[in-house]
């Protein structure tokens, strides 16, 4: 591959949505026949690289990600193409990364990676939308993965993902959670553990109060005619009027009182 | 964790909205992460050992300037931020100048940095820059604007009165938030200024990319029919699959 990319990255991006060339279009040319391909040109390796122009741009301008409710009003066929589209897309341009770095080249416009993967993100929350909407309708249930609030080994609450099983709970004596059963949450290390974790915690809550009662008062000496409200919205843990009668907060200068 | 929403805040919209950039993109190019714990392993909490204080300047987060302000290892002195509330002043706006040699004179906004209350207004409170002074070449003097403080350095102008004016966001009866001038009570128009970006001046002089771009009509086409149907049966049909083998039960613990 001799594609010099010279160092020069220059960021693009607007109206338009990146990635796609005409999805409808491609609804026409349909899917039938041999499975789905998103690609009217022909296949080979090559669709890993980018097209033979761009090699030697520093700048590749494009559009931006596909927005929620751009993608909202289009139909599960088109989600599914678009999907595959970017999937291929984003394929192409960590192979493109990948090269320029193997090259010692600039990568141009490392963004679009960012914009297509926010594109599929956007097209698996809509896609989520649409199948919970559905299941709610039918089961009266979201169809989603459960999940469970449980207390974890270290005492903590944690949001526990629950997995399929093709037999009962009660039935599969191999599943256990070994920490609840055998009576750990109440042992002596995990209360340690907890009381400790919790002074962290606590420490950590006190840095801040301190940290921002400080700036406060920097701020009320630095900036005296500031709006206290805006400040009080800003701070709202702060005790304003204690922050200004500080010495920090007085400035150099003789009080008037 | 804590750190994430402590970087997050530090990059103004209006920042975002001028590069034309995806936020990850921006956090990801201007962040300096030493250590970050694995994720996906219960064991290891969401740490990660970060820069934290950066030095917000005219050069904008996602360059390379900025990087080589914010080198590892630069430490500067921490820079007090008078809270602003909700932010009013864009580029285009007509502002005057309150402090310095040029108060009482009003210009155009022509730059914003929401990261330092920034404001700079064009040709005004301004100083002489000699750039490209060699031992042979006595270099050239430019004229550069220095920044005003939006929070006492400058008003924006009451259309009517042409006045500095305190301004007030308020909704009108079509329920848009507009600013609202505290002198006279008119409106003071976002100028189309504000939606210029590094890319393009406005939205309508963007040049698509041929190869790369979907057209504007192919992207507010409505192809969505409703249908009592999850995706993947919607897919399956489309694409001809039948499926009638019924899963059996399994249990969710």
């Amino acid at each position: 591959m001799n594609f010099s990319l010279v160092k020069n990255v220059l960021k693009y991006a607007s109206g338009f949505c990146y990635r796609t060339k005409n999805v409808t279009s491609m609804c026409a040319s349909s899917v039938i026949t041999k499975g789905f391909h998103t690609t009217p040109s022909n296949s080979d390796l090559m669709e890993f690289f980018d097209i033979k122009k761009n090699w030697n741009e520093t700048n590749i301008r494009v559009g931006r990600a596909w927005k929620l409710d751009e993608l909202r009003i289009k139909s599960n066929v088109d989600l599914h193409k678009l999907w595959y589209i970017l999937l291929k897309e984003r394929n192409m341009l960590y192979t493109m990364e990948h090269e320029c770095y193997e090259k010692v080249r600039l990568f141009p416009n490392p963004e679009r990676i960012d914009k297509v993967q926010e594109s599929m993100n956007n097209i698996e929350t809509v896609i989520r939308e649409r199948n919970i909407a559905y299941y709610k309708l039918e089961t009266g249930e979201t169809g989603e993965r459960p999940v469970e609030d449980v207390v974890n080994m270290f005492g903590l609450p944690e949001k526990y993902k629950k997995q399929e099983y093709h037999i009962p709970q009660f039935m599969n004596s191999r599943w256990v959670r070994p920490y609840l059963e055998h009576g750990y949450i109440n042992s002596l290390a995990v209360k340690k553990f907890y009381r400790l974790y919790k002074e962290k915690q606590y420490n950590e809550t006190r840095r801040a109060r301190n940290r921002n009662f400080n700036h406060v008062q920097h701020l009320l000496k630095r900036f005296p005619n500031m709006d206290l409200e805006k400040l009080k919205a800003e701070y709202p843990d702060v005790d304003i009027e204690k922050a200004k009668h500080t010495k920090k907060a007085r400035g150099h200068f003789l009080p008037k009182y | 964790m804590r750190i994430f929403s402590f970087l997050g805040k530090k990059v103004g919209d209006l920042t975002i909205k001028y590069s034309n950039l995806p936020e990850s993109y921006i956090k990801r190019s201007y962040e300096q992460v030493y250590w970050k714990n694995p994720t996906g392993y219960p064991q290891y909490p969401a740490a990660q050992i970060a820069r934290k204080k950066y030095r917000f300047t005219t050069h904008r987060p996602w360059t390379g300037q900025f990087r080589r302000q914010n080198e590892p290892n630069t430490h500067r002195k921490k820079v007090f931020l008078e809270p602003v509330g909700e932010w009013s002043f864009f580029k285009g706006d007509r502002v005057e100048v309150m402090v310095g040699k040029d108060k009482g004179k009003q210009g155009i906004v022509n730059q914003v940095i929401q990261e330092r209350n920034w404001v700079f207004v064009e040709g005004l409170n301004t100083h002489y820059r000699v750039v490209g002074k060699d031992k042979k070449f006595p270099g050239v003097t430019i004229l550069s604007e220095a920044p005003l403080l939006v929070t006492t350095g400058v008003k924006l102008v009451d259309p009517e009165t042409l006045k500095p004016t305190e301004i007030e966001w308020r909704y009108t009866e079509e329920g848009d938030k507009v600013r609202v001038s505290l002198a006279s009570s008119r409106i003071i128009p976002i100028p189309k200024a504000a939606e210029e970006t590094i890319d393009y001046k406005s939205k309508e002089l963007y040049i698509e990319n041929k190869e790369k771009d979907t057209a504007a009509s192919e992207v507010t086409k409505i192809t969505f029919q409703p249908k009592l149907a999850t995706f993947e049966m919607d897919i399956m049909e489309s694409m001809g699959i039948k499926e009638d083998r019924v899963p059996v039960k399994s249990y969710w613990y």
